[in-house]
This record gives structure tokens, C-alpha cells and sequence, in this order.
């Protein structure tokens, strides 16, 4: 099916160390699905092999039906599909408008000698993705910052970028790493805003690993649990908090599901972040 | 254009070049020979800026190219001669023949300077020197072995580059030098000009980060063995024309010239200068190739510098401590080189031309918590 991303049977070992152990897990076009997990569960290793960064040792991840373990990381970009950094991953010293244009690699040919040129072709180019990136920051809330040095600006508003650098892929599957990771409440607050609207937008996929457990029961429509590199549960948000296996894996085997162990574990998730 | 007409930068580069046009005819001959090899260096360097300052690739191997491009070009333009062989061909094409040579060269090294990263690449890159020196040492039929080869003087529509008393101009008699000058001037501003072009570019962006961020590049779409491949190429083209230029400027090319010291001279411009910018590497090329020749001149003024062989510290000595001195205090001190204290100052003009914007409050959604 088209613009679908279907992973199966995905293991993934290090020297010995098995960071995955056969997972499996769908995300439905035009879905917000959310991996979660303990720290250590494997949820940055799946993203990792996703975009490419990392080779699967077993198992398949096809995106609208083709293959993605055996491509490199800019074929997997060429697809549709972008993705944000955890930890931000932005050029600290050009521009936010820069930072976003580079988003518009795959969307654009100028190369070093149209560019060393200023061939009209390339300065054509240039001006028409210029005006769409200066859109695309406008939506995020980044549009007053275009001209500042990424570097110069707050956390919060870095972490925007990083969405509006994914955002400028005009992807069709945006991978999203801890989008609100030690972002205060107004900050996420505005985060979940954009996520929401950028999918009801722009119609993309989204997937979205995210420690917050608020946000990932206010945004997603299915949830994959990951504990020690297994997929231990998953489903609609509502039932995923109520399993037992869930529970265990993030309060402790000893404790029993009870009446209102929901907010049990979403306040144990607070802590944690 | 009227809003180009308008711009500072417009006439300082206007300004710039006409100062660089009328120098000629005012300089003697030490000082036409000082600024030829600053200006062949400023073309070196910009090339290395764009693979170690734009792209965060470090190169030792600088050398090595500007050798290929010096040697390429006298072995393309000589005849067959006694001892060492020529091609013969028509020498505005084998200045061109040079350049394209000295990227085949980076061609052939790319497989390696696609797959290393940044200093990984500056050790297999040191590799090229000692090759370069083992065969410009003993492929003596191409490059005549440890005495070099005379460089045949370039000929461009029917002017040739040499001391030929021919050519008066303004009731100046324009020699080798002063010819060679106006060469350089119209090789160096397309250099700086299309380098500028490359890194203000989609290329640049895409080189700049994946010096920042080598995954980030990647995922967002660049491929980042293909792009530093191709770097590594158009920089060995910038170091083969400054080689060519050397070479003409020099007159004889001597294989001890290209060894590991002139690889960290053009390290030392780049850094002094300002990574990443064409402007830098102008800049650096400058101070770099002025700064002996300058202690040569007036350093029977300074202390602790005397004339060589007579004890104490020699001129060349005096500037190699001196812009040692120079890279250590730009590393430490102005992290953006030459080039990022001009910005810094112009920024503080323009800021006291100006009135100071009130300060507005943050919005309260950006206040920290």
C-alpha cells in the first residue's frame, strides 16, 4: 500500500548486544503512531536503522513497498522521509533560513558549477525554495528568527527548527525524535500544536518516539511499546496503558494493575523525563 | 542594478579591484613578486578553504596538487629537450591541461577522500607528499629530477608573458612580471567569485553540514561520500591553477617547494585568514606570503632579526614564528580569523551609526521557566 511503513521481524545486535529482537509494528498512512519505552528499550536504534544511519542485522522495513535496510541514509531521504534529532543536529553557525534550505537538497539540482555560475537556472531555483521555506517557518513559529545564527537561539525555539527542517523535506513519513524532550509546558504545548496541524495539513505520517506521556496519548493513534529491545505491546493509546506488560516493564514487576494505574504511569513518566 | 550600485560591498570590491589593476604600475619589481605569490596563494587557498574550512575535510596533501598543477603545466607547454620531455602544446592550453590534470589527480585520491572523515583524511592525505616527492625526485624525464625545469613563459594571443620590450603602457614598460600580474588579477577574482557562489549555494549548505553534522547531512538527503569526493576534486583544480601560476611567476620549478611546510603554510593562511570563505582565504594568502618577504625588507630595523648565516634568527625564520604566533592567537582569540574581526568591527560601525533598538521584552511563550 502506498506511503505505508511496515516493519517485521527487525533485529538488530551490536558486537553481542541485541539493541532489537524482532520487531514488528505498522504505521498507517496519514497515521501519528508513537514508540515508547524505558530508556535503553531500543526506540533510537529503530529510528536509526529507519533513516538509514544503522544496518538491520535481520528482518525488513519497507516503505509504500520498497526495501529501506539496504539503502543509504540520503536514498531513504529521497524517498519522503525525514526525520529530527533528539539531540539537535542543526549547523549552529548559519542561518535558520540556511538550516531549513538544506532541507530542500532533495528537492533542488544546483550543483557546483550552476551554483559557482549563478546560472539563472540555479538563482531561479533558489528564490522559489526560499519562499516556500520562509512559509514553512511562518507555520512552525520560527519565521521572526530566518536572518539569526541557529546557534544564538533558545532551546525551545531549536527544537522548532529542527521540525521545520524536516518539514522543508515535504515528507511523506516524518520520523520525530523526542520532540519536546526538556522543553517547558508552553513549549510543548506550542510543539503538539504544530504536530497537529502539520499532519491534518499536510496529510504525512508520523512517527514519533517520545518519553511525555501526555503528548504521546494526546497526539497518537497507536502506540508500540518497546522494553529491552522486544515490542512488548501495542495498540490505541487507551488500551496500551491499561497492559499489564506495559506496567510491569515501566513500574516494576512487583507492582499489580490496579484501579488507576493510568495516571500511575504517566506521573512515573514525568519523573523520569 | 541600481540597488547593486548602492551597496557598499559593490564599491568595495569595485575599489578593490581597480587598486589591484593600477598596482602594477607604481610597484617595483620585489613587491610585483611578493603579491604574485600572495595572489597564486590566495587561488591555493581558497580551494583548501572550501575542502578544510567549508567542508571540515583536512587535506595535508595541498602541496602535492599544486605541484601536479606547476609540473603538469611545464611538462604539457615545454618542447622535447635534451634531458626531459615536453608535449609542446599550445600554452594557454597547457595551463587549462594543468588544472584539469591536478583534478584527475584529486579524481584518483577520492575514492579515500570520499569514504574519511576530517583528520582521518589529513593523515592518508600526508601520504600524497612523500609520493609527490619521491616522484617529482625521480621521474626525471617529466621532472627533471632535483634541479627542476624552466618554465616556458605563457603566450595569450600572441602576448607573451615575459620580459619582451614590447609592451608600454602609460609610458611604463610593462615586464614578466607586470604581465603575469594582470593574468593573476583575472584568474583570482573568477576563483573567489565562484567559490563564493559554491559555498553561499545549495553545495555549500550541504558541505557546511557535513562538517556540523555528518548524520544530519546524510538523513536530510546529501550524499556525503559523493559531495566530499567532489570537493576534494574542485579543490585540487584551485591548488593546480595556483601551481601553474607559481610556476609561471617563478620561472623554474624546483621539487623541494612542494614538500609538507608549504601543505601547513596553506593550513596556516586558511586558519589566520577565517575557515570557509573565499574572503579568508584572501586574507590569510595575504599575510601569509607578505609577512616574510616584509621581515626580509625591513628586518635589518627590528630586533633580534639578522640577515642570514650571521647567527640570530633569520627573516624566514622570524615569519614562520611569527604567524606560528599568528594561528595560536587567532585560534585562541578570534575564532572567526582576519575576515571575522573585519565583520565584528564593521558590525560595531554600523551599530553606533545607528540608534540602539529598544529592548523588548521576550515573548512570554519564549520566557524560560
Amino acid at each position: 500500500m502506498r506511503d505505508e511503513l511496515i516493519v517485521s521481524g527487525l533485529t538488530v545486535r551490536f558486537a553481542g548486544l541485541t539493541a532489537l529482537d524482532d520487531v514488528g509494528f505498522t504505521v498507517a498512512p496519514g497515521s501519528v503512531h508513537a514508540v515508547i519505552g524505558p530508556n535503553g528499550a531500543g526506540k533510537s536504534t529503530c529510528f536509526n536503522v529507519l533513516s538509514g544511519v544503522y544496518r538491520a542485522t535481520e528482518g525488513s522495513v519497507t516503505f509504500g513497498g520498497t526495501e529501506l535496510t539496504t539503502l543509504a541514509p540520503h536514498r531513504i531521504a529521497a524517498l519522503g522521509i525525514a526525520r529530527t534529532f533528539q539531540n539537535i543536529a542543526l549547523s549552529r553557525h548559519l542561518s535558520v533560513e540556511d538550516n531549513l534550505m538544506l532541507g530542500r537538497h532533495r528537492l533542488t539540482k544546483a550543483g557546483f558549477l550552476s551554483a559557482g555560475l549563478r546560472l539563472p537556472r540555479a538563482r531561479r531555483e533558489d528564490a522559489r525554495h526560499r519562499a516556500r521555506v520562509r512559509d514553512i517557518a511562518e507555520f512552525v513559529g520560527v519565521g521572526d528568527h530566518l536572518a539569526a545564527p541557529v546557534g544564538m537561539l533558545p532551546y525551545g525555539v531549536q527544537k522548532r527548527i529542527e521540525l521545520a527542517r524536516g518539514l522543508a523535506m515535504e515528507p511523506r513519513l516524518l520520523l520525530l525524535d523526542e520532540p519536546v524532550a526538556g522543553m517547558n509546558g508552553t513549549e510543548r504545548q506550542r510543539m503538539a500544536d504544530v504536530i497537529v496541524r502539520a499532519r491534518a495539513d499536510l496529510g504525512i505520517s508520523i512517527l514519533l518516539v517520545e518519553h511525555d506521556m501526555g503528548m504521546v496519548m494526546r497526539l497518537a493513534d497507536e502506540v508500540t511499546v518497546l522494553d529491552f529491545g522486544k515490542r512488548i505491546a501495542g495498540g490505541p493509546p487507551a488500551d496500551v496503558q491499561r497492559d499489564p506488560a506495559v506496567l510491569r516493564a515501566y513500574l516494576g514487576a512487583a507492582h499489580e494493575p490496579t484501579a488507576g494505574t493510568a495516571t500511575a504511569t504517566e506521573e512515573e513518566e514525568r519523573e523520569r523525563a | 542594478m541600481s540597488e547593486t550600485l548602492r551597496r557598499p560591498a559593490f564599491w568595495a570590491l569595485a575599489g578593490g579591484t581597480a587598486l589591484l589593476l593600477a598596482l602594477p604600475f607604481y610597484l617595483d619589481a620585489f613587491w610585483l613578486q611578493t603579491g604574485l605569490f600572495a595572489i597564486s596563494a590566495a587561488i591555493g587557498a581558497i580551494g583548501l578553504n572550501l575542502l578544510t574550512g567549508a567542508t571540515g575535510q583536512l587535506s595535508m596533501g595541498h602541496a602535492f596538487f599544486l605541484a601536479v598543477g606547476a609540473y603538469g603545466y611545464v611538462y604539457l607547454a615545454s618542447d622535447d629537450g635534451a634531458h626531459v620531455s615536453g608535449l609542446g602544446v599550445p600554452t594557454p592550453l597547457a595551463f587549462v591541461g594543468a588544472v584539469v590534470l591536478a583534478g584527475v589527480a584529486g579524481g584518483l585520491f577520492s575514492p579515500i577522500a570520499g569514504r574519511l572523515r576530517g583528520t582521518y583524511l589529513g593523515i592518508a592525505s600526508l601520504a600524497l607528499i612523500f609520493v609527490g616527492q619521491h616522484l617529482l625526485m625521480n621521474v626525471e624525464g617529466v621532472t627533471g629530477g632535483f634541479n627542476g625545469r624552466d618554465v616556458p613563459p605563457l603566450e595569450l594571443f600572441g602576448l607573451r608573458f615575459d620580459d619582451s620590450p614590447d609592451l608600454v603602457v602609460f609610458n611604463i614598460p610593462l615586464g614578466a612580471l607586470e604581465r603575469l600580474w594582470f593574468l593573476a588579477v583575472a584568474l583570482l577574482i573568477p576563483a573567489a567569485w565562484i567559490a563564493r557562489g559554491i559555498v553561499r549555494g545549495r553545495p555549500g549548505r550541504a558541505m557546511n553540514t557535513i562538517r556540523d553534522h555528518e548524520v544530519a547531512a546524510s538523513v536530510m538527503g546529501v550524499p556525503v561520500a559523493r559531495y566530499r569526493a567532489g570537493v576534494f576534486v574542485l579543490s585540487s583544480m584551485y591548488a593546480g591553477a595556483a601551481g601553474a601560476l607559481l610556476a609561471l611567476v617563478f620561472r623554474r620549478t624546483v621539487p623541494e617547494y612542494f614538500g609538507m611546510f608549504l601543505s601547513l603554510d596553506y593550513l596556516a593562511m586558511i586558519v589566520i585568514g577565517g575557515l570557509g570563505t573565499a574572503a579568508g582565504a584572501i586574507a590569510g594568502a595575504v599575510f601569509v606570503s607578505v609577512l616574510p618577504q616584509l621581515l626580509t625588507r625591513f628586518g635589518g630595523e627590528l630586533p633580534l632579526v639578522s640577515a642570514p648565516g650571521t647567527g640570530g634568527v633569520s627573516p624566514a625564520e622570524a615569519a614562520r614564528i611569527l604567524y606560528g604566533a599568528a594561528v595560536v592567537a587567532v585560534v585562541l582569540f578570534l575564532p572567526g580569523g582576519l575576515v571575522g574581526l573585519w565583520t565584528r568591527l564593521r558590525l560595531r560601525i554600523t551599530a553606533r551609526r545607528r540608534p540602539p533598538a529598544p529592548l523588548t521584552r521576550l515573548d512570554n511563550k519564549e520566557q524560560p521557566a
